[in-house]
C-alpha cells in the first residue's frame, strides 16, 4: 500500500491537491492554478493566478465575482493535458456548469465527484456516470435518513403551501444560484401560476440561466417599497441570508419556508426559525452516493465534506470496498 | 375520517407558528371528521395518551431485524434525529413497497382502540409480524403517526388551550364552559366529543371535574411600580399544584395535568372526607418536613406520584401535606368571582372551623398556607433571596383584587423566582482556572443553537462540584479539537443547564445577548446536544422579562 504522500491527489492544507500536476480543486486560499467544480463560494476563492472549470461555471462566476479573473474553460468531456497529466469535466447535476473531475496518469483513474445529485433536474445536466480506480467524493447527507422525495412532488407541495394561504406572502428561502432557479423551473410546471418575485441575487442568476440557453421562468425582481397587497397571495424566493435580522419587515402577513435537505429531519426543522422546510437537496442522497459508489466501479474510496464515519464502515463491512480516511 | 387526515393535520400543527392559523386548522378538522375520530385526536393532542406499547429501543432492532440493518447505524442515525419514531420513518421510507392491500383509509378509531392494543395480546414473534404488516400497509406519510402512538412519544406543539379556543369557536359558547369540559380524565368516545361540544349548557355537568386552573406569570418589571399594598405575597412551593374537590361528599383529586389522583394520596381523601362542608380547594401537595415546618425536595414527592395505593409504611416514610392557597367553590357556590381578599376571608373562616370542628386532626396533612407581609418591593426581594432556606423556589405575587380566571391570564398572579432564567447549552470551549484552580480547565465556555451552528452565549466557572470538575477536565482532555493558547474548543457533546439572572440584547457578542451572573446549575447528562436550547428560546425569554 502507498503512503498518502503517493497518492496522485491527497490533501493538503485542508484542500485537494495534485502534486504532480502541481493544481489545486476548489481551493479555500490563493494558489497558483485552481480547478474549479462549480460557481458556488464555498468551492471558490479570489486571488488564484489561474481558474480551470467548464464554460458555464466561467460564466456564472464571472456574473458572480466580476470579469477580472483569468478563467480558462473546457467542454464537458474534452480532455487537457498538464504535466502529463490528462484531465477533463464531466457533468455532475449539482447546478448549471457543476463538473466532476477525472485525471488519468499512468493507466490510473481518479475521479473527484464535485458535489452531485443523481435526481432529475431540468436546469443542468444530469450526472454522468464516470468510470474511475480511485473514487473521491462528497458525502453531505451520508446517512440512510436522508432519501429525496423526486421534485415534482416537493413542487407541488410548495404550491398547495403557497396557495393554501391567499392571504399571506410566501417567502421560500433558497441558495440563489442553482436552487432557486431548479425550483422556479420545478413550480412553473404545478397548479400555482400566482406572481413570483426573487430577490436582486437571485434574478441576477436566472438571467444568466436564461442567457445559458435554460427555460427559467420569468420572476419580478423584488423592490423594498413594494405595496404589501401586491404581494399577498404570491410568491417570494429569498437568499437564506436574509431570513434573520430587518429585511423581513419590509413584508406584512407573511410565512417562511426553507428549502434544503436538512429540512427533512424535524428537529432542524424545528430549530432552523423557519415555519415550514422542503426536503430538496442539489446533493446525492445516501442512496444516491451508494449508486455513484458501485456504479463508477472504484476500488478505492475517499470522503470529504460531511460526516463520512457510518458511510465508511457501511461500505467496508456491506460491500467490501476499500473507504480511506483523507487527511494531511 | 382516517389516520391519512390526522396525519395532515399533524403536519399543518408542526409547521403553523400563527396561534390563529392552528385554531382554524383544528376547527376545519373537527368540523370534516367524525365524533369518535375526533376524541381521539383531541386525546392525542392534548398529550392524554402516553401508553408506550413497545420502547423505541425495541422498534429500532426490530427495524435492524426485518432491513437487515446494523444497528448502529440506526444509532448513528439516531443521534442526528433525536427521536426513535422519526429514525424508523426516515429509514421506512421506500422500503415498504409490498402488493399487500394498503390501509389507506383506517380511522384513527380504529387504530387506537383495535389495531395497537391488539398488538399487546400478540407474543413477540406475532407482534413482529403484525407491525411488519402495519409498515407495509400503512401509507407512508402515516408512518410516522403510528410510529410516534406505539412508542408513546407522540408530541406536536398544541396547547390544551388552542384545544379549547377551537371548539369554542367551532360551536360559539366561552372558553371558560369548554376549558371546563375538557377538565379531568377525558375518555375517548362519541359521548365524550359530542358533551365537548354540545350547545346546551348544564351546570350539574361539570360536578366531578375541577375549574381549569388560574396561573401564574413570570414577572415583570411594571409592577413593581404598584403599591406593595395591592398584593398577597405567599411562597411559591415547588409541589403538585392541585384541586382538592369534595362534592356531594366525594373527594377527589386533582392535578394540572388533570389527572385524578385519589390512588397515590389515600390519606389525604380519608381525612378530607369527613370535613362537613363541599368545597373546591386550590393548592399545593407537598412531601412535608414536619419538624422543620418545610417541605421537602420535590424528588421525594416523587416517590409518591406514580405510586397508586401506597402502602402504610410509605405513607409515613413520605408524609405529606396539601397547603391551600384558594377556595373556590363552598356547599355549591361557585366564588371564583370573589376578589382574592375576600376568597382569603372565606378561606381562613372555613379552615379555621374544619379545625375545631372534625373529629379527626386535619392539620397534620391539611393546611392553609401563610402569608407573607413584605414592608415594600426591596424588602419582597429579601424575602424573595431567603426562600431557598425554607426549599420554596421564590414568591408568588397576588392581586388582592384579583378574580380567579382560567389560565395565563396576566395581572393576577405572578412568579417571582430565585432562578427565573435557565437555558441547557452545549459546551464548546474550556480554558484553564486560576489559582487553587490551576491545572484544571474549569472555565468554560457554552452555546446555543442557531441554525446548524451553536452559537457561544455565556461563560461560567461557578456551579460543578470538585468531583465533576475533575471528570470534566479528564474528558475536555481526551475532546479537544483545537488549542489556543490556554483554551480548548471541544467536541460538541456535553449538555449544562445554565441559570442567569438577567438577558439582554449586546451588540457586543455574537449571539446578540448578554447575560448576568450567568453559573451551571446542572450536568445534564441525560440530553444530548441536540436537545439544547437554541438562541430563539434565549429571545423568548428576553421578550417575557423587559
Amino acid at each position: 500500500m502507498r503512503t498518502k504522500r503517493e497518492y496522485l491527489i491527497r490533501y493538503k492544507d485542508g484542500n485537494l491537491y495534485c502534486e504532480l500536476a502541481d493544481i489545486w480543486i476548489d481551493p479555500s486560499k490563493p494558489v497558483k492554478k485552481a480547478l474549479i467544480t462549480h460557481a458556488h463560494f464555498d468551492h471558490f476563492t479570489f486571488g488564484c493566478e489561474e481558474y480551470i472549470s467548464t464554460k458555464e461555471t466561467a460564466i456564472l462566476l464571472k456574473e458572480r465575482v466580476g470579469d477580472n479573473i483569468k478563467i480558462k474553460t473546457f467542454e464537458y468531456g474534452e480532455e487537457f493535458k498538464i504535466n502529463g497529466i490528462n484531465i477533463s469535466f464531466h457533468p455532475s447535476g449539482h447546478i448549471l456548469g457543476s463538473s466532476q473531475i477525472r485525471f488519468i496518469f499512468a493507466e490510473e483513474k481518479w475521479l473527484i465527484s464535485g458535489d452531485f445529485k443523481l435526481q432529475k433536474d431540468q436546469t443542468c445536466k444530469q450526472y454522468e456516470i464516470v468510470k474511475t480506480d480511485y473514487l473521491i467524493s462528497e458525502c453531505t447527507f451520508g446517512l440512510p435518513i436522508f432519501k429525496w422525495d423526486e421534485s415534482n412532488k416537493i413542487a407541488n407541495d410548495i404550491s398547495k403551501w403557497i396557495t393554501n394561504s391567499p392571504e399571506k406572502t410566501s417567502l421560500l428561502f433558497c441558495y440563489s444560484l442553482g436552487k432557486a432557479q431548479r425550483l422556479l423551473n420545478e413550480i412553473s410546471q404545478t397548479n400555482y401560476k400566482g406572481n413570483i418575485y426573487s430577490h436582486g441575487s437571485i434574478h441576477k442568476m436566472n438571467n444568466s440561466y436564461r442567457e445559458l440557453g435554460i427555460d427559467i421562468k420569468d420572476t419580478i425582481k423584488i423592490e423594498n417599497k413594494k405595496k404589501i397587497d401586491e404581494l399577498k397571495g404570491s410568491l417570494i424566493l429569498l437568499p437564506p441570508s436574509l431570513s434573520k435580522g430587518s429585511y423581513l419587515k419590509n413584508f406584512k402577513n407573511i410565512q417562511t419556508a426553507f428549502a434544503s435537505g436538512w429540512m427533512s429531519i424535524r428537529a432542524l426543522r424545528k430549530r432552523s426559525g423557519y415555519d415550514k422546510g422542503f426536503a430538496i437537496s442539489d446533493h446525492a442522497d445516501w442512496d444516491g452516493i451508494l449508486e455513484v459508489v458501485k456504479k463508477s466501479e472504484a476500488k478505492n474510496v475517499f470522503f470529504h465534506h460531511g460526516d463520512s464515519e457510518a458511510l465508511s464502515k457501511y461500505l467496508v463491512e456491506k460491500e467490501s470496498i476499500n473507504v480511506f480516511l483523507f487527511g494531511d | 375520517m382516517s389516520l391519512k387526515k390526522f396525519s395532515e393535520l399533524f403536519g399543518d400543527l408542526d409547521s403553523i407558528n400563527s396561534t390563529n392559523n392552528k385554531i382554524e386548522v383544528l376547527k376545519n378538522y373537527f368540523l370534516s371528521n367524525d365524533p369518535i375520530d375526533n376524541s381521539w385526536a383531541i386525546y392525542l393532542l392534548t398529550g392524554k395518551s402516553n401508553k408506550r406499547f413497545i420502547s423505541g429501543r425495541y422498534l429500532k432492532n426490530l427495524f435492524s431485524q426485518i432491513y437487515e440493518y446494523p444497528q448502529w447505524l440506526i444509532d448513528t442515525c439516531y443521534l442526528k434525529v433525536g427521536d426513535s419514531a422519526e429514525v424508523i420513518t426516515l429509514l421506512l421510507k421506500n422500503k415498504t413497497n409490498s402488493r399487500k392491500k394498503k390501509l389507506s383509509n383506517i380511522s384513527l378509531n380504529e387504530l387506537l382502540s383495535k389495531t395497537i392494543p391488539a398488538l399487546s395480546k400478540l407474543d413477540e414473534e406475532e407482534k413482529n409480524i403484525e407491525i411488519k404488516n402495519l409498515w407495509e400497509r400503512l401509507p407512508e406519510d402515516n408512518h410516522l403517526i403510528f410510529n410516534k402512538i406505539l412508542t408513546g412519544t407522540f408530541r406536536v406543539g398544541v396547547s390544551i388551550g388552542l384545544i379549547t379556543k377551537s371548539i369554542s369557536k367551532l360551536i360559539n359558547i366561552e372558553e371558560e364552559i369548554i376549558s371546563h369540559r375538557l377538565m379531568g380524565d377525558f375518555k375517548p368516545s362519541i359521548d365524550s366529543y359530542e358533551f365537548l361540544i354540545n350547545k346546551n349548557i348544564n351546570l350539574q355537568e361539570l360536578n366531578s371535574k375541577p375549574f381549569p386552573f388560574l396561573l401564574a406569570n413570570t414577572i415583570e418589571d411594571k409592577i413593581f411600580k404598584n403599591s406593595i399594598n395591592d398584593f398577597q405575597f405567599e411562597w411559591k412551593y415547588d409541589g403538585i399544584r392541585m384541586q382538592l374537590i369534595k362534592r356531594s361528599g366525594n373527594v377527589s383529586l386533582w392535578t394540572r395535568g388533570q389527572e385524578l389522583v385519589n390512588e397515590s394520596f389515600p390519606e389525604l381523601v380519608e381525612k378530607m372526607s369527613h370535613i362537613k362542608d363541599d368545597f373546591v380547594l386550590d393548592g399545593e401537595l407537598l412531601v412535608w418536613n414536619f419538624k422543620e415546618q418545610i417541605p421537602f425536595d420535590f424528588s421525594l414527592l416523587q416517590k409518591r406520584i406514580n405510586r397508586k395505593s401506597p402502602h402504610r409504611s410509605i405513607q409515613i416514610k413520605y408524609p405529606i401535606i396539601f397547603i391551600s392557597y384558594d377556595l373556590l367553590e363552598i356547599n355549591g357556590k361557585d366564588i371564583r368571582e370573589f376578589k382574592l381578599e375576600n376568597r382569603r376571608i372565606e378561606l381562613e373562616k372555613y379552615f379555621s372551623k374544619w379545625q375545631i370542628k372534625t373529629e379527626n386532626n386535619i392539620s397534620d396533612i391539611f393546611k392553609i398556607c401563610d402569608l407573607i407581609f413584605p414592608k415594600d418591593w426591596p424588602d419582597a426581594l429579601t424575602y424573595k433571596e431567603k426562600s431557598r432556606e425554607n426549599n420554596t423556589e421564590g414568591l408568588i405575587i397576588k392581586k388582592k383584587t384579583s378574580t380567579y380566571a382560567s389560565g395565563r391570564k396576566k395581572g393576577f398572579w405572578w412568579k417571582y423566582k430565585v432562578d427565573p432564567m435557565q437555558l441547557d447549552a452545549v459546551l464548546i470551549y474550556a480554558k484553564g482556572g486560576s489559582g487553587r484552580r490551576a491545572g484544571l480547565y474549569t472555565d468554560y465556555s457554552f452555546a446555543l443553537w442557531k441554525d446548524k451552528e451553536l452559537i457561544k452565549f455565556a461563560s461560567a466557572y461557578s456551579g460543578l462540584t470538585n468531583i465533576e470538575i475533575k471528570e470534566l477536565d479528564k474528558w475536555i482532555r481526551k475532546n479537544t479539537i483545537e488549542k489556543f493558547g490556554p483554551v480548548r474548543s471541544l467536541k460538541p457533546e456535553m449538555v449544562f443547564e445554565i441559570s442567569f439572572e438577567k438577558i439582554q440584547n449586546s451588540k457586543r457578542h455574537k449571539s446578540g445577548i448578554a447575560v448576568r451572573f450567568p453559573r451551571i446549575t446542572k450536568w445534564r447528562k441525560d440530553k444530548k446536544i441536540y436537545d439544547a436550547d437554541s438562541l430563539e428560546n434565549a429571545y423568548a425569554l428576553m421578550k417575557k422579562i423587559p
